[in-house]
């Protein structure tokens, strides 16, 4: 795809002029001391004016004010509170409640821009769902030297019990959360694909409805791409791989009130009009179906999204002490009684050292160059990468392969002496457990702090579906921030908040996401 | 570019070709094999028991929260009305809510001999928010909450949304009920929650199977509140022939208590006393709080509802009761014996609903459908 191509002609529909709020006298800055350098911004430009983009919303917050600024904060918490939009934060091994945080200014994603990421994002989770397909078949990427063996039958991630397993469509992860940055330059990479079961659409809705409320006279200025039509799309997509003929009878499987996304969970049913489900609602007979215990008697059920990690899906298989799951399930799945989504085994392609291959993986399963960039990442396993890591591990970021929600992730730059040694003897220990990468520069966003707005840094969640009849990708994400200042940690468990994130219909001023790194 | 970018950028390369296995049919077990054709119970919505006790719980804690909010609120207004000396105190309340013997332990065993009278103070907080009661004001709409949180999937997500609004409201003003005008203003605002709340199920909520377990819920609770409301004044009707001057305020007290005064007014001729008092709140067929119409609507949810034949049973049975409750002579004795026999009745709807729909002896179904 020639990507300078796409960003010219999509730039010249629209004068970014008209975009600007109807205004008399030119408004003095909204922010007159804000200075995100030396990161790319979001909406503000290195020389201190709105990117073409943000125009108007840059002097709709000029006339707003501070205190007009504040008070559709205070409007937004509220609203939040009221709706009952939480998120649990474990402290301690007690689970709390919080409401959901949300910071009022939008970040802007030009259109242009966009498309090229729902491309390079369905590229990705296509060819994903290849190599899972092939992982539990012939291993041809493996016979073909793309990845080592190691790499799929030696991942706790991979599941023998999937082995030789048809889902429909041979797609095993239909739902996946992609986690996107920016570096200096504002160009986008892939960060993670999250294939179990990501979280955080929920809050990507209830935050253009908030936004909608507090901010309705922006609307007028923008077209912006709504992001509803992800339910009906969820909808059908889970419809698709029902293996009943019928209307299908689909379920929305949580782990229960105390998990830390229940409200995603019952906010999907909800919208889903669904019933929301917890394994001891459900029963496996000898016929191998799934019945729900309903008020009148057992109904079976076809599809069920299930929101409960692999291992404690089925006790007879898994974690035998499992009381989330349901005995028989996989059995139910294997003889395709049922349909699970995402598929049991998925993560298999979803751990930091797959990660590093996913060029490789696009490569060799599509035939096309990868549309979206991967960061270089060192295998630790790997002695030579090892050597280099261990030799410059405070300019890298060093995760564990195979944890999600940003827990034991240590940034070089930000660690004391006595964390890089720690993390150093855990490297040596077991390197096979660690990657490194560069420290990316993440771009940041305006953010209101207290009483200023300031730069933070921020991620993107886009959210794609793929069914065996087609795929589907957000219009943006949820954009996740950083808090603190100068903190990476975006993530919602570690006290990140968010932003709503405004696919609009106009030009962009910056160099798009290219080629392969 | 279509929404479809698979279609449109191509064959993902392994052959797409739909390998979805078709069982050509499926099996809906019914528990009952007269009750229609297999294609029904496909036809969509499915109630889960979980949901439905969850449901049936939020229509009973959020009647208990409105209906203790009422109660509160008229006796503080009949207290002012009554000389000092003359009134009644505040221990009727704690009768009516059922938490006498709870309340003691916590009040009364630090509280000297002198104190034999229950503080105002005491009572309110107690019945509002107390500690170690169950069915406080505020316990009630916690409860309720946490039911429709659970059942947010079943029902309006505005409905859920108001509760949640009035209990984070209830709970921050918690402080300005602690004078008699501040309390008005926080009971006032309850109570007007919880009809916002049924307000908007009623508007905007399927008349399905969630409906009526919620609306047979908010009725049980309902009807056994009124014999609560009542059995407080039968201690005051032991005395026949003694001309209290203060009956008639007793009575309307009653009847405001559960929003039955204008209706009682409209409906019958006579001034409020015992038996017309009684025979409204016991027998009329279209006050939504006298316990008869209360249990006409739980029946008619639970004929809607599968299997509810023994639940329907117990309902009718409760009803024959009230029906040939004796009115006049109640009025001279055996009133709270008479209203003891409803309340065993409504336990016996609720026992029966919740053996069918809630209890362990639902999974006792499963082998009839494993053998299928």
């Amino acid at each position: 795809m020639d990507l300078t191509h796409a960003s010219g002609t999509l730039g010249s529909v629209d004068d970014p002029t008209e975009l600007a709020a109807p205004q008399g006298a030119a408004l003095a800055p909204p922010w007159p001391t804000y200075d995100p350098a030396p990161f790319y911004d979001e909406l503000v430009g290195s020389d201190g004016t709105p990117r073409p983009s943000a125009d108007a919303l840059w002097n709709h917050f000029a006339e707003l004010g501070p205190d007009g600024l504040a008070e559709r904060q205070v409007a937004a918490d509220r609203e939040i509170r009221a709706l009952g939009v939480t998120f649990t934060v474990y402290d301690g091994g007690v689970g709390v409640d919080r409401p959901w945080p949300f910071d009022i200014i939008p970040r802007i994603i030009p259109r242009d821009q966009w498309q090229i990421i729902e491309a390079g994002l369905v590229q990705r989770l296509a060819a994903l769902n290849l190599f899972i397909d092939d992982c539990y078949h012939e291993q041809r990427a493996v016979s073909a030297g793309v990845v080592p063996a190691d790499l799929v039958t030696g991942s706790p991630n991979f599941r023998r019990e999937c082995v030789g397993v048809d889902p429909p469509g041979g797609i095993w992860a239909h739902i996946c959360g992609s986690d996107l940055i920016r570096d200096a330059e504002g160009f986008w990479y892939v960060l993670e694909d999250n294939l179990r079961v990501p979280s955080g659409v929920s809050y990507l809705l209830e935050n253009r409805m908030v936004t909608k409320h507090i901010f309705p006279e922006m609307f007028r200025h923008y077209s912006i791409e709504p992001v509803d039509p992800y339910v009906g799309r969820l909808a059908s997509t889970l419809a698709s791989v029902s293996p009943s003929t019928g209307d299908p009878t689909i379920v929305v499987l949580t782990p229960g009130i105390h998990n830390s996304a229940y409200f995603e969970h019952a906010f999907l049913a909800q919208q889903l009009g669904v019933e929301l489900v917890e394994g001891g609602d459900l029963v496996v007979l000898d016929d191998d179906c799934v019945y729900a215990r309903t008020i009148d008697g057992l109904e079976q059920v076809d599809v069920i999204y299930r929101r409960v990690d692999d291992l404690f899906l089925d006790p007879e298989v898994f974690l035998p002490n499992s009381l989330l799951g349901v005995p028989g399930l996989m059995r139910a799945w294997k003889a395709g009684r049922v349909a699970l989504v995402n598929a049991p085994g998925a993560g298999i392609a979803d751990d930091k050292k797959v990660y590093s291959y996913v060029p490789d993986i696009i490569r060799f399963y599509l035939e096309e160059e990868p549309i979206l960039w991967t960061i270089p990442t060192y295998r630790c396993s790997d002695p030579e990468a090892r050597a280099r890591v261990l030799g410059d591990l405070a300019n890298l970021v060093v995760k564990p392969a195979n944890e999600s929600g940003g827990y034991g992730v240590l940034v070089g730059s930000q660690a004391t002496p006595e964390e890089l040694a720690a993390a150093a003897k855990e490297i040596e220990d077991e390197p096979n457990r660690w990657v490194a990468q560069p420290i990316i520069k993440l771009s940041t966003a305006p953010t209101l702090c207290d009483d200023e707005v300031a730069p933070r840094h921020v991620d993107l969640r886009p959210f794609t579906l793929m069914g065996p009849d087609g795929a589907y990708v957000t219009r943006g994400g949820l954009t996740r921030v950083a808090r603190r200042k100068g903190s990476l940690v975006v993530n919602s468990s570690q006290g990140g908040g968010s932003k709503d994130t405004w696919v609009v219909d106009s030009p962009s001023d910056t160099a798009l996401a290219g080629g392969p790194a | 570019m279509t929404d479809d970018l698979l279609g449109a950028e191509g064959d993902p390369g392994n052959g797409t070709a739909d390998t979805r296995r078709d069982t050509g049919e499926r099996n809906t077990v019914e528990i009952d094999d007269g009750t229609g054709d297999l294609e029904e119970g496909r036809s969509g919505t499915m109630l889960l028991a979980r949901m439905a006790e969850a449901v049936y719980w939020a229509g009973r804690h959020l009647e208990r929260a409105e209906g203790t909010a009422r109660i509160v609120q008229v006796h503080t207004d009949a207290h002012v009305d009554l000389p000092v000396g003359e009134d009644v105190g505040w221990e009727p309340l704690l009768a009516i809510a059922g938490v006498d013997s709870e309340f003691a332990e916590r009040y009364q065993a630090a509280a000297g001999p002198e104190d034999a009278r229950a503080a105002e103070e005491d009572v309110i907080e107690f019945l509002l928010h107390g500690e170690g009661n169950e069915s406080s004001i505020l316990a009630s709409m916690t409860a309720a909450r946490e039911n429709l949180r659970t059942a947010r999937p079943v029902v309006p997500r505005e409905a859920w949304e108001a509760c949640n609004n009035l209990w984070l409201s209830s709970n921050d003003l918690l402080e300005e009920a602690h004078t008699r005008e501040g309390r008005v203003r926080w009971l006032r605002r309850v109570i007007a929650g919880c009809q916002c709340i049924h307000g908007i199920l009623l508007g905007t909520m399927s008349r399905d199977e969630a409906m009526s377990f919620l609306v047979l819920g908010q009725n049980i609770e309902r009807a056994d509140l009124t014999t609560r409301v009542l059995d407080v004044r039968s201690d005051s009707l032991h005395a026949p022939g003694a001309d209290d001057p203060y009956d008639v305020v007793h009575w309307m007290a009653v009847l405001r208590s559960l929003a039955a005064y204008q209706p009682f007014r409209r409906a019958m001729p006579a001034r409020p006393q015992g038996g017309s008092t009684l025979r409204f709140l016991l027998q009329d067929d279209r006050f939504p709080r006298a316990v008869g119409a209360c249990l006409t609507e739980a029946r008619a949810q639970l004929k809607v509802l599968p299997h509810s034949e023994r639940a329907q049973e117990a309902c009718q049975n409760a009803s024959m009761v009230v029906a040939s409750a004796p009115v006049a002579r109640l009025t001279v004795g055996g009133l709270s014996e008479f209203l003891e026999d409803v309340q065993l009745a409504l336990v016996e709807i609720h026992e029966r609903v919740d053996d069918t729909y809630f209890r362990p002896s639902f999974v006792g179904w499963e082998p009839t459908v494993a053998t299928r």
